[in-house]
């Protein structure tokens, strides 16, 4: 009897193991139109920022365009990285694109066994003839937050601010991921007013909203008035303590101004939904090749500042006429913003074991020799 | 730096590490492993935004953050104590089902991921002190937390009468100690067990509520971030005595306080470096502790 039971829940897990692994991909239409499928990084859809964000780009390709589109969840996008891919490249979909970062990797490696499929990957680059990669300029659009953040620190008659010029920037983690970020932020804020501290931090943790506040808090007490937060899931944190002592956060990714209107200075966007739609489009009209690498900066509206609803009014009119200003100048090439990115190590030394004005100079002045 | 700010800073991040701490020490003191205070703070910071919001009031949801902390408390204490599963593997599971099920709930009941942070939903309002607020340090200092900081002071010297002043804390202590003696003595120990677990679910759930209610209005998948297992090291550093627990988690927070700071100014030392400090102070004070305590027996 005992015996029995144990045949048969090893059959109902059987069935499930088989069950989930392939109800994941549901195949691509039998049509001529071109078909799209987007896979799902971490965090899921529902996250209000990136996924969110990804699928906005892909439902309005659905409904412009002529191609057919498909989400691929996973519970597990990390770990079944590879059976994802090659799931949706032999359910013959023309465009595959994931958003998941990890898979760098294994979409390096398995690419080449689907000459004829297109893949596409969201902030890394895979070198291979039919994957091509969706870049974002982050250091320009947080150029001009460390800029607009620069001119308000010492804006007279504001409530948000002291007349110190001290702001801040709290990371999630130290990785270029992030400080390209926060780089783009203090080249801004140094580039308006070369004696500025800024304050950065990294809170070691995406998803501790407790410790972005404590963090927070730390900074406002070293008089940092505007503090940009690139953490995830803790810069809640700096948002609800810029809310409470009445200061200026800055959102990152998506709108993140309607979180604490008047207390949100504004948000760094990252346009993934500009990048996924313009993608397909590309790709649908026959006009994408695999191998290349595609930029989204301020131009193409791939990265940017919000419209600042909640703000626009309370600050001095002038200084959103500043930033736009040097938007165009960063457009028109004639201001270089440094993608950390590209150093070399013993380059980014010099301003990470520095991280002020006085380190950006140096650097600039070995990067000009 | 401002030592002022600082040590305010040390008050509100200990406060939920003393919350737990004092679950930790009840199970450690009736001779159980409780690693699954961890998923009981973020069950109850869960049941506080929930409640909170669906009840309209704060207040209640800290008060069903404390029920279900108790629920889960009387689940475990079920499973190790009735049912005699492994105390690691129990642990463990409940840990898990807090993560998978509080990020399951929010995503049915909400159609949200990540964090919960639902309109209109309020903190617990900050309390000041009378008189006391008016004296220039002290008042600063003391005066206008979380109403769950002065919670968590409050239950430091109550876990210590509990354990060491009532009947009923013997009893628990018996158990721990001799479980066979205290059979023999006419003392139920699995009631015992019981009771120190379920008492350590509703401080647990009282913990989390304070980190999702009480200086946020907002819950976020595993905010608690191994505050549990911070907590749990603090008891048994601190040998499960109730004050100095407290004094490990003030210490722990004093130096999360400081690193902090400390990142914001110009030192040698490397961020990972600061990042640790917290971490290691602890360690090294009560191995202090402990020595200076063995070296008074004589060796």
């Amino acid at each position: 009897m005992k015996h029995t039971i144990h045949k048969l829940l090893a059959a109902c897990l059987a069935v499930a193991l088989i069950a989930t692994g392939s109800a994941l991909v549901p195949s691509a239409q039998a049509q001529d139109d071109y078909s799209v499928a987007l896979i799902i990084a971490q965090g899921g859809l529902g996250d209000r920022s990136y996924n969110d964000s990804a699928f906005a780009g892909l439902t309005l390709a659905a409904a412009e365009l002529d191609v057919n589109v498909v989400p691929i969840e996973s519970s597990d996008p990390v770990g079944e990285a590879e059976q994802l891919l090659r799931t949706a490249a032999e359910s013959g979909f023309d465009l595959v694109i994931t958003l998941e970062f990890s898979h760098i990797e294994p979409l390096g490696r398995i690419a080449p066994d689907y000459p004829d499929t297109l893949f596409a990957i969201v902030n890394a680059i895979v070198e291979q003839p039919n994957v091509v990669s969706i870049m974002f300029d982050e250091h320009t659009g947080s150029y001009l937050a460390g800029a607009l953040s620069a001119l308000v620190t010492t804006a007279p008659d504001l409530d948000q601010v002291n007349p110190e010029a001290v702001i801040g920037a709290i990371g999630g983690v130290a990785s270029s991921g992030i400080d390209v970020f926060l780089y783009g932020y203090l080249q801004g804020a140094c580039d308006i007013n070369p004696d500025i501290q800024v304050l950065l931090a990294y809170a070691n943790d995406f998803g501790d909203p407790t410790k972005g506040r404590e963090m927070a808090l730390a900074m406002y007490e070293q008089n940092a008035d505007v503090v940009f937060q690139v953490a995830g899931g803790t810069g809640a944190g700096v948002i609800e303590a810029a809310k409470d002592e009445n200061f200026f956060a800055i959102g990152v990714d998506s709108d993140q101004d309607y979180l604490a209107p008047g207390n949100v200075l504004t948000s760094m966007l990252k346009r993934v939904d500009v990048a996924v739609y313009d993608t397909i489009e590309r790709a649908a009209s026959g006009e994408l090749e695999g191998g290349t690498v595609l930029q989204y900066g301020l131009e193409e509206d791939g990265v940017g500042l919000t419209e600042m609803t909640y703000t626009r009014h309370i600050i001095p009119s002038e200084f959103v006429d500043q930033v736009d200003e040097l938007r165009t100048q960063i457009e028109d090439g004639e201001l270089e913003v440094i993608d950390i990115r590209v150093l070399e190590a013993e380059q980014f030394a010099i301003v990470s074991e520095n991280p002020t004005c006085a380190g950006l100079e140096e650097l600039r002045a070995a990067l000009a020799e | 730096m401002d030592i002022v700010s600082l040590l305010d800073a040390t008050l509100r991040i200990s406060a939920p590490l003393i919350l737990v701490g004092m679950a930790g020490l009840l199970s450690y003191q009736v001779g159980l492993i409780n690693i699954a205070l961890e998923g009981m703070m973020l069950s109850g910071a869960f049941a506080a935004v929930v409640f909170g919001y669906e009840l309209g009031s704060t207040w209640l949801g800290v008060l069903m953050a404390i029920v279900v902390g108790a629920a889960l408390g009387a689940l475990f204490a079920l499973a190790v104590i009735t049912l005699r599963a492994n105390l690691i593997v129990a642990g463990l599971a409940l840990n898990f089902l807090a993560t998978g099920g509080t990020a399951y709930l929010m995503d049915i009941l909400y159609n949200q991921s990540g964090t919960l942070a639902p309109e209109g939903l309020r903190k617990l309002p900050a309390v000041t002190i009378p008189l006391l607020e008016d004296i220039p340090v002290l008042g600063e200092m003391l005066s206008g937390h979380s109403p769950l900081v002065y919670v968590s002071w409050v239950m430091v010297p109550l876990t210590s009468i509990f354990l060491y002043r009532m009947v009923v804390g013997g009893h628990i202590r018996a158990v721990g100690e001799h479980p066979e003696a205290a059979q023999t003595a006419g003392i139920s120990v699995q009631g015992m067990q019981y009771l120190a677990l379920i008492l350590g679910g509703m401080l647990c759930g009282l913990a989390g509520a304070h980190l999702s209610v009480g200086d946020l209005p907002l819950f976020r998948e595993r905010m608690t971030n191994d505050r549990g297992f911070i907590a749990l090291a603090a008891v048994y550093f601190a040998a499960a005595r109730p004050r100095l627990t407290a004094v490990a988690c003030l210490l722990f927070g004093f130096f999360e306080a400081l690193q902090f700071r400390l990142q914001l100014r110009d030192t040698a030392l490397p961020n990972e470096f600061l990042q640790m400090l917290p971490y290691l102070m602890v360690v090294i004070a009560l191995v202090v502790i402990s020595v200076r305590k063995e070296w008074r027996k004589g060796w």
